[in-house]
């Protein structure tokens, strides 16, 4: 029971680190929190539905939605945030809200306000029995897909010269263009490994809930930004950290809060990130400078 | 051209004549605000509804209007699926002579629409708010349509005992009426005719993560042979998704919310799922018939019984109008709450002697196979009923 509920906790820690980690990296090298973030998981989510009533299978609809949150991150950068760029964080922050707002009409005008199924292969809501508890199928992998996204983009940040050169923009975005790197590739770059977060993270969102609807990227986003929040926004370890943090506070109160006290557990989540923000006001694993305003 | 130059004249005096046949047709018009949602949360509800209701509205204006002498202007304005946005274009709505008020499919909203309606005498009927405290909260104007909470949950209950189900587990969300109470109310019934409940839980309407509940019903010491749950979508795929991934097979039961398109697509997932409708539309059956009618006028079939619903809203206007005789807002929700067995679509329709939530029957539907199949029709005893 108890290492059930750990499972539990990690898996939806999981899928918050990745939302925030989303997150935290647009913020750390443009300022700019995309609350529109929620809305590539929903589009991600729609291209899914779609790919899978086009008949392609499953792996390939998967590829297809993922993709598709990454050029969709991209696009909006290209569209909304660039015009925008050098504005303030308050016009910045303003703007995602108007894209978030707006895409959302979008969804319910154009495809539906009803949720959509999504029908995830059989293989996926089943489960596998390991001595005397059983693991879902969905968990696992949400804790294995989280697992090497967060690997493969420590590597990708580590080791490729734009991984460095994006490591660099976070702590000083003048130096880099200083050094002869192009800041539109650096923050498309961003957009895009967002997208990808975001198209990731929708897999796991909605292999987890079977259906598709126009406002499901609301929740998620606030998570992340809570979790990016109590992490240290801005920085990278700090969002996965603060992800993880988040999901298993909110399992572990889910499971052990009785009856009577379990319809407050947001509002003692939140306590909570009051309570750590308190002790540590720049988060978790601050970010290694303060940010630009 | 003497006959060209007839026919002109013809025209002439057919403009004149029909201009003011218009004119008087104005004079004998009547308002009816709808105040829905479009767009959020409420839209999957609120939608078909009005469709329904348009279609009943725009037969009866076809037939010279609600009691075949006003007719019926329909002004429709967008909540947001937000309380206080409700009230808002409700209030613009009464601004515009509304005489009659449409309010969306849940409680919250048509009760703050009802604060304003009530103090005017204006006759508000809620599209499909099947809360029953929601008429209670409002008082002598508002007007219930669906079959309420507490006669579906006791359907459901009859069903549940009568399955030889012992043990319920119930699922309640606070956030709203419809998902805290309904379950209760099934609870109730169920332990009075001997079953039990095992375990309660809750969830946030929202809410991504199932796990931990469900990892608490498998831990339950006294295992359950039932779930019931108010939860609708996107809540109850992401429920019965996680549940059925957790390797738990106990049977889940539900309410009316739950008769949609999207759960239905669910398919296998949602195999052996009970749920309630306002109707079922056997071989022959008038609901049958209005069936094929929508599809014609909508040029889509009807996702739910909430369509029919809201065509018998369109019905009881018009008998209410007919009986009032006139279109005084206090005359008509009088009328309103006096009907005895009227004939709706689905079946006979009472207000009279009610709390305004209205007797009429409830389908039971089982989803099998990915398709939905009635399993009974039927009008709980009103004793059995639970007080909201």
């Amino acid at each position: 029971m108890i290492a059930q509920q750990i499972i539990n906790a990690v898996s939806l820690g999981g899928v918050y680190a990745l939302l925030a980690l989303g997150l935290a990296i647009v913020f750390s090298i443009v300022g700019l929190i995309n609350f529109a973030h929620g809305e590539l998981m929903t589009l991600s989510g729609y291209a899914l539905l779609a790919s899978l009533v086009l008949g392609f299978p499953f792996p390939v609809a998967v590829l297809v939605a993922v993709s598709c949150g990454a050029l969709a991150a991209v696009a909006m950068e290209r569209i909304a945030f660039r015009p925008m760029r050098g504005a303030s964080v308050t016009s910045l922050l303003l703007t995602s809200f108007a894209v978030s707002s707006l895409l959302k009409v979008v969804f319910q005008n154009g495809i539906s306000a009803r949720p959509q199924a999504v029908a995830m292969p059989g293989w996926m809501t089943g489960s596998f029995s390991f001595g005397d508890f059983t693991i879902g199928v969905g968990p696992s992998i949400s804790i294995v897909v989280s697992a090497l996204a967060l690997i493969a983009l420590e590597i990708f940040l580590r080791r490729s010269v734009t991984g460095t050169a994006m490591r660099a923009a976070a702590e000083d975005f003048d130096v880099v263009r200083l050094m002869g790197i192009p800041a539109s590739r650096i923050i498309a770059t961003a957009f895009l490994l967002s997208g990808l977060l975001a198209g990731l993270a929708a897999m796991l969102w909605v292999a987890q809930r079977a259906s598709v609807d126009p406002l499901m990227g609301f929740t998620p986003v606030l998570k992340a930004f809570i979790a990016a929040v109590v992490g240290g926004l801005g920085s990278l370890p700090g969002a996965v950290a603060g992800g993880f943090l988040l999901g298993i506070i909110e399992v572990l109160l889910q499971a052990t809060l009785p009856g009577a006290i379990a319809p407050y557990r947001d509002a003692i989540v939140l306590s909570g990130v009051i309570a750590v923000l308190l002790v540590r006001p720049q988060g978790l694993i601050p970010a290694v400078r303060a940010q630009r305003s | 051209m003497p006959s060209l130059y007839r026919l002109h004249r013809a025209a002439l005096c057919a403009a004149v004549f029909g201009i003011a046949a218009i004119s008087t047709a104005s004079a004998e018009e009547i308002i009816i605000g709808a105040a829905t949602a479009q767009t959020g949360g409420l839209a999957p509800y609120d939608q078909p509804a009005l469709a329904g209701l348009r279609m009943s509205l725009d037969e009866l204006n076809a037939k010279g209007g609600l009691g075949g002498k006003y007719t019926v202007k329909l002004l429709i304005k967008d909540t947001r699926s937000d309380t206080a946005q409700t009230a808002t274009v409700t209030q613009e709505l009464i601004d515009a002579g509304a005489k009659i008020m449409i309010t969306p499919c849940d409680a919250d909203p048509s009760i703050s629409a009802g604060q304003l309606t009530q103090p005017l005498g204006i006759p508000t009927l809620t599209l499909c708010g099947s809360a029953p405290v929601l008429t209670g909260a409002v008082g002598d104007v508002m007007f219930g349509t669906y079959p309420a909470d507490n006669v579906q949950a006791t359907a459901v209950a009859d069903f549940a005992v009568s399955e030889g189900k012992k043990k319920v587990f119930l699922l309640t969300s606070p956030d709203s009426t419809y998902t805290a109470n309904l379950p209760e109310y099934f609870g109730k019934v169920f332990e009075k005719k001997g079953g039990a409940i095992v375990g309660r839980g809750t969830f946030s309407m929202g809410q991504p993560d199932f796990s931990a509940e469900i990892t608490n019903i498998k831990g339950l010491a006294d295992k359950p042979d039932l779930i019931m749950t108010a939860a609708y979508e996107p809540d109850f795929p992401a429920f019965i998704q996680q549940l059925r991934g957790a390797g738990v097979t106990i049977p889940v039961y539900g309410a009316d919310a739950i008769g949609t398109p999207t759960i239905k697509a669910l398919g296998k997932l949602v195999d052996g799922v009970v749920y309630t409708a306002a109707g079922y539309a056997e071989p022959g059956s008038k609901l049958e018939a209005f069936n094929a009618a929508f599809t014609k006028y909508a040029g889509h079939a009807p996702e739910s019984t909430y369509e029919v619903n809201g065509y018998e809203i369109g019905l009881i206007l018009d008998q209410a109008v007919k009986t009032a005789g006139s279109d005084d807002p206090k005359a008509i929700r009088d009328a309103i709450a006096g009907l005895k067995d009227f004939e709706g679509i689905t079946g006979k329709i009472t207000y009279a002697g009610t709390d305004r939530m209205p007797l009429r029957p409830v389908a039971l539907m089982r989803y099998e196979g990915g398709d939905g199949k009635h399993v009974q029709t039927l009008i709980p005893d009103a004793a059995d009923v639970p007080a909201p």
